[in-house]
């Protein structure tokens, strides 16, 4: 039996939710299932709007008969080729024949690697052509990059609608809802939609940024994604969203506590540092990253502006979890946040330094100091350390401009000691141009040595 | 000069980035030197 909604007089949602695969893309996970939207139009020309996951073939094709009707099926828009929208345009490439394929040169290059066929009637379309299937009349905008090569956005003049391909989608069943209007999205919807743009299209900020600048050009009333709800109402609450996620900036002016710890030691520091900010006022949030899968910590990492990363030492190097985290935050080229660090060691605790590596490889990250340091667990008088730190932090979300301590002459600093490796440059001053002789970060990365 | 990967459309300059190396490959999308042509 079908099961379509509405979008307007002459749209149709005809797509379906999959609620039982655990996984997305084979390794995001998805508690809440996901849809997959496509959407046919009835005009003069019935056009197609991408097709759908294997998962959810069977109710697709039920869906695309019953609304046809009888009526041929003139053109398919291919806006994106990844099989989560793309495993069944062969399949519908064979039930209906007498259908032009629409898409871009790349796309039709991945109709050949997928599927194996040639389709029968193509329109390859270049930037900024044009169609019109009678009352409507479409412009083709391609979006590489977002999060694809081939990605084409389309946009129809005639009801101000634009087909985003996976710009706007979220991760999440549509559970009889079709328009984000119809939830509390900034309840309900926001934490799995960050979680869905991050992880899939994090790494292309300045390509999501592109197509940003072409899409507000554009008159918008509605923005129909090939995941999760439809935006008819309040879109610059999306745009907004969008606009910083794409530029890297934080939502929350906040900590973000990430702590990989085995026997309890680095995860008491974690809680005592959380408590002594949660005092202060500051927003502050944390997992630990072994029991946490790393889509959701790569999701808070994008929200808050601070990043506390505390991490045991454990054969030698950084304990795994946290070292895996670290790689997908590069890979997914998070920048632009302030982070500080702590780690533990019973014998030889080196964590501290080799995420210290791994962080300053990345696009203006900010290291605030020098890394706590424990001993298998917090000595007598560590908690003055970590209180120092959160007092820290907090003039830091804040953006206090920091103390500066009154020295007298007994006191003035006899050395600087490199925040990343821990090499201790001895003298009164630190030339400008001083370089790190093992890691090789600049002098800006010291700080006096108390 | 200026190249475009064909791919993804990222932009390699000569002139901040120095000659293209033989084995480079696009950081956004990977694909190798054959990939890249001179912006029009």
């Amino acid at each position: 039996m079908h099961c379509i909604r509405k979008v307007t007089d002459d749209l149709l949602w005809i797509g379906a939710s999959d609620r039982q695969h655990p996984h997305f893309e084979a390794v995001l996970p998805i508690p809440n299932g996901m849809s997959f939207n496509s959407y046919l139009l009835l005009d003069e020309k019935t056009v197609l709007f991408d097709t759908v996951d294997r998962a959810v073939q069977g109710q697709f094709f039920e869906n695309l008969e019953y609304s046809l009707k009888g009526r041929a099926l003139d053109y398919v828009f291919v806006h994106h080729m990844e099989p989560d929208h793309a495993a069944t345009l062969g399949d519908l490439m064979l039930r209906h024949p007498e259908a032009t394929i629409v898409c871009n040169g790349k796309s039709l290059n991945m109709i050949h690697q997928f599927h194996c066929t040639d389709p029968k009637k193509v329109i390859l379309i270049n930037e900024g052509d044009t169609l019109s299937t009678g009352r409507h009349h479409f412009t083709f905008y391609n979006a590489p990059m977002v999060h694809w090569p081939e990605v084409i956005v389309s946009y129809d003049s005639t009801d101000q609608i634009l087909f985003s391909a996976d710009a706007f989608g979220t991760f999440g069943a549509l559970n009889g809802i079709l328009f984000a209007d119809e939830v509390d999205f900034d309840r309900n919807w926001l934490d799995e939609s960050r979680r869905y743009y991050t992880n899939v299209v994090g790494k292309y900020g300045p390509q999501v940024i592109s197509l940003l600048n072409k899409v507000v050009k554009l008159e918008l009333r509605m923005i129909c994604p090939l995941h999760g709800p439809i935006w008819r109402k309040n879109l610059d609450y999306m745009l907004d969203k969008y606009t910083k996620w794409a530029a890297y900036e934080p939502e929350v002016q906040g900590v973000l506590i990430a702590f990989a710890s085995v026997y309890g030691g680095t995860e008491t520091a974690a809680n005592i540092l959380a408590c002594r900010l949660a005092e202060l006022g500051i927003p502050v949030e944390m997992y630990d990253v072994s029991v946490t899968h790393y889509s959701y910590v790569l999701s808070d990492l994008f929200k808050y502006s601070h990043i506390v990363f505390a991490s045991t030492t454990y054969n030698n190097g950084i304990f795994i979890s946290m070292e895996n985290l670290l790689h997908v935050m590069a890979h997914h080229n998070l920048q632009n946040r302030k982070v500080a660090l702590i780690q533990n060691g019973s014998w030889a605790p080196c964590s501290g330094k080799l995420m210290s590596q791994l962080l300053c490889d990345m696009k203006n990250i900010e290291v605030l100091e020098a890394p706590i340091t424990l001993k298998s667990t917090l000595a007598p008088g560590q908690d003055q350390e970590l209180e120092g730190l959160a007092k820290a932090l907090a003039a830091s979300v804040r953006g206090d401009e920091p103390v500066l301590v009154e020295d007298n002459e007994t006191s003035k600093p006899k050395g600087f000691v490199c925040k990343v490796c821990g090499f201790i440059y001895e003298g009164d001053t630190l030339p400008d141009n001083f370089v790190c002789p093992i890691c090789h970060r600049p002098a800006r990365d010291f700080e006096p040595l108390s | 000069m200026k190249y475009v990967c064909d791919i993804c459309g990222f932009i390699y300059d000569e002139a901040t980035e120095g000659p293209m190396p033989d084995d480079y490959t696009c950081p956004l999308c990977g694909a190798d030197k054959s990939h890249f042509k001179p912006e029009e």
